[in-house]
């Protein structure tokens, strides 16, 4: 005769615990954000396993470095003077935009911008998990970085972090299919929400009306909608334009225009909770 | 010990700042971890533990908190049923049946994702459980040999 509390009935009991715990925790943590404490404090505490993790990637660069030539080295200097002498040249102008910008905002009698304090961090490492689109910054709380900041690179808006750690943040980007971005279209000033897709190379803008005026090649930027993103960051450009006969809504699909997948250095703006 | 020394080994290997073209490509260290685990160690495996380990593998994959518990509890659960059976067949078989399990609890993963809003592709976590199960194997190993130099360390201090 079976036993009643044999070691499977045990370890089926010990597995109803365990999911009934898991499943608590996803819902709390998915629905209600509480804890965020709880994934700070861990992270925190992995932070030495990730240095050690980082180490060879580490050397391995270094060991590049020293084996580059004398030649590549001062071939390479050559180049980055000339970019800086450009945009040194570009500042200038930048500099007479800015007063003449000024100048009509106060005639408009529109606030002033607070100029843009932007960190400069590096991306440490990207999620291994395909489906989320996360990267690890090496800028956190100690350097100014908190929740809610948006990340951009040179190309345009990269994400917004999500959770600062005291070392390191980490930053959602657009693409992930949690994110939702408030966006126009540069052209005509259409206002939309651009929504990632879970792929590093596409979001959409849906639910747009059928006659709405956008064409491939226009380009989309943060509307400024949600007070989180200042107006007017680069965010894509317009790939495909989807009209199905007879559906109400059309449907538009968009890249990037950041490389998300080659990132290595963005900026994160500190001063957009400012303005 | 010698959960500490897999578990560190576990995170130092999902902590590796991989390429973002091999993300599609790389097996799930967490579930081989568990895998041996629950197929090597169950007498010695404690649920308890396995959830309080669990949550870090989240923070480092950037997933919900609980959602790798979750999948840790279900496949140590199906392997410890399993493991008699399935520590005596060779490596291939092994890999099948590992194979198995993970496309379980990858389908598991696909239902808890899409409830929490992601939109996960099914095909890329089969993908994930197939390139995991063909890894089985130089885990297992690695995982034996830690084992190994963790009861030898212990062995050394008594």
């Amino acid at each position: 005769m079976r036993p009643l509390f044999s070691e499977t009935s045990v370890a089926a009991v010990r597995l109803i615990v365990a999911v009934t715990f898991s499943v608590a925790t996803i819902f709390i943590d998915s629905r209600f954000d509480a804890l965020t404490m709880v994934r700070q404090a861990i992270k925190t505490a992995l932070w030495p396993v990730e240095q050690i993790a980082y180490l060879p990637g580490g050397v391995s660069s270094e060991f590049v470095t020293w084996v580059q030539s004398h030649d590549l080295i001062t071939e390479r200097l050559e180049v980055i003077a000339l970019e800086n002498e450009r945009l040194r040249t570009e500042q200038l102008k930048l500099q007479t935009l800015r007063a003449e910008n000024a100048e009509l905002r106060r005639l408009l009698g529109v606030k002033e911008r607070v100029n843009e304090r932007l960190l400069q961090a590096q991306i440490e490492r990207l999620s291994n998990d395909p489906f989320v689109h996360r990267v690890t910054i090496n800028r956190g709380l100690l350097a100014g970085v908190t929740e809610g900041r948006p990340v951009i690179s040179a190309d345009g808006l990269v994400g917004q972090v999500v959770v600062a750690y005291p070392h390191a943040a980490d930053v959602l980007l657009m693409t992930d299919a949690t994110h939702q971005l408030p966006v126009q279209v540069t052209r005509t000033r259409e206002r939309a929400i651009a929504v990632g897709v879970g792929r590093m190379d596409r979001v959409e803008l849906r639910n747009l009306p059928d006659t709405v005026d956008i064409v491939p090649g226009d380009l989309l930027e943060t509307s400024g909608l949600g007070d989180r993103f200042q107006p007017g960051i680069p965010v894509a450009e317009v790939k495909e334009v989807i009209r199905a006969p007879g559906q109400p809504f059309a449907r538009v699909i968009a890249a990037p225009l950041t490389p998300m997948a080659r990132l290595s250095l963005v900026m994160v703006d500190l001063a957009e909770g400012e303005s | 010990m010698i959960f500490l020394v897999t578990w560190l080994v576990t995170l130092l290997l999902i902590a590796f700042p991989y390429p973002a073209w091999l993300t599609l490509a790389l097996p799930h260290f967490g579930f081989l971890f568990v895998t041996w685990w629950g197929l090597m160690r169950n007498y010695q495996l404690s649920m308890t533990l396995l959830l309080i380990s669990s949550l870090p593998v989240d923070v480092l994959y950037g997933t919900t908190l609980g959602l790798h518990g979750l999948l840790f509890a279900l496949i140590a659960y199906a392997l410890t049923l399993l493991g008699p059976s399935v520590r005596q067949v060779n490596w291939v078989r092994q890999s099948v049946v590992i194979f198995v399990v993970l496309l379980i609890a990858s389908a598991v993963s696909y239902w808890a994702r899409t409830l929490t809003g992601q939109s996960p592709e099914f095909f890329i976590l089969v993908l994930q459980a197939f390139v995991s199960a063909l890894l089985w194997s130089p885990l297992r190993w690695l995982y034996d040999s830690l084992a190994d130099y963790a009861q030898g360390l212990r062995t050394q201090r008594q």
